[in-house]
């Protein structure tokens, strides 16, 4: 008896260790599938404004059918982008927390910094993953530390693109920190 | 009486089907005529154009349009439960693979998305989505027939010419106040 009392024990103990590791393979599967990044946990909280563009939406920005040149040029870039996230806050503790994701996030994911400026007490920091060739970029994420003063920003983008055709777009876009960005696609080239 | 059987099993895998679609008209049927909100029907007549003056492909983007939905909670001081509760139901909706969400602005305590169904050449549906704690939300629909980037576009300069009849928005102006 006691025997196949621990029989079933067991037995239960296999069925639920496989229930685990469905559950996690689901959820691994999902969260890449939705292409969430680890900043998303930022979106719907208080005090921190969220931006999120998907890349279904850079999708149909594409295919608008223009005359116009600089549109055409504009579709061309937006195809080539996935996602895009921004993040800003004036609270301090919000910030200080985004800038723990940011440096977390910079330890494993492989990116180089590309820029650091600091200027009127606030810092920005751009980083870029780089692709098959050097102007070449897979994500781009630039860090703005408000200390207290300033509003803190956080932005990643993420797709296969220029960085020289991105100055164009942020400069169109109104993103913050555009005037940064220009800058970096001109030390590039 | 085989032909009887046959047409009620067909009825049935109809309806069947209907109520997987997604359930965000049952949420405006189901709430259009509670308390607390506000649903309109909007016609392109709103848009009052002059259809003598749109080129072939204005006309075109015109027609893939056929109408607008719009359910609004307005939120006071005392219905804040039902205001958090309907709130999830929709986002809740939203959630589903069918609405694609192309763009999302917001903190936790207001937002906006906007979302779509179908495909991108023929979308069938698009979804704006507003709220904030001290007004409520609204959810608007446009409903139309195989609408594409190019068109909404095209409609876009359309609407700048128009002179849109607003009358057909004031119900929405307690919203607002």
């Amino acid at each position: 008896m006691k025997s196949t009392i621990h029989e079933y024990k067991k037995n239960n103990f296999k069925s639920m260790s496989k229930k685990l590791i469905l559950v996690i393979a689901l959820v691994i599967t999902t969260n890449t599938f939705f292409g969430q990044t680890v900043f998303d946990k930022f979106d719907n909280q208080d005090d921190i404004t969220a931006i999120m563009v998907n890349k279904k939406m850079f999708e149909l920005m594409g295919k608008i059918d223009s005359k116009d040149k600089d549109a055409k040029e504009l579709a061309n870039l937006v195809k080539k982008l996935d996602n895009l996230r921004v993040f800003v806050t004036a609270n301090d503790k919000k910030g200080d927390e985004m800038k723990a994701a940011t440096d977390k996030y910079l330890k494993t994911a492989n990116l180089d910094e590309l820029m650091r400026i600091n200027e009127k007490g606030k810092s920005v920091k751009i980083y870029v993953k780089s692709g098959a060739s050097d102007s070449q970029v897979k994500e781009l994420l630039m860090f703005i530390e408000g200390s207290g003063k300033e509003e803190t920003v956080l932005m990643s983008l993420t797709g296969n693109f220029d960085l020289d055709e991105l100055s164009a777009l942020t400069e169109k876009m109104n993103l913050p920190g555009r005037a940064e960005l220009e800058k970096a696609g001109k030390g590039k080239k | 009486m085989k032909v009887f059987v046959f047409i009620a099993l067909a009825f049935s895998l109809f309806l069947g089907s209907c109520s997987n679609e997604p359930s965000l008209q049952k949420f405006f049927v189901e709430n259009a005529e509670k308390k607390d909100f506000i649903a309109l029907d909007i016609s392109s007549s709103i848009l009052n154009i002059d259809e003598a003056k749109l080129s072939v492909e204005q006309k075109a983007a015109l027609t893939s349009f056929d109408k607008m939905n719009i359910i609004a909670f307005k939120s006071t001081p005392k219905n804040q439960a039902t205001y958090e509760a309907e709130k999830l139901k929709i986002n809740g909706i939203l959630k589903d693979e069918a609405y694609q969400q192309l763009i999302k602005v917001g903190s936790g305590k207001d937002g906006a998305s906007v979302s779509f169904v179908g495909t991108d050449d023929n979308i069938k549906e698009f979804i704006f989505y507003a709220n904030r704690k001290e007004n409520g939300f609204a959810v608007v629909r446009v409903t139309g027939d195989k609408m594409n980037p190019t068109n909404v576009m095209t409609l876009l300069t359309v609407l700048q010419k128009s002179k849109i009849n607003l009358d057909q928005l004031k119900p929405l102006e307690g919203l607002m106040k």
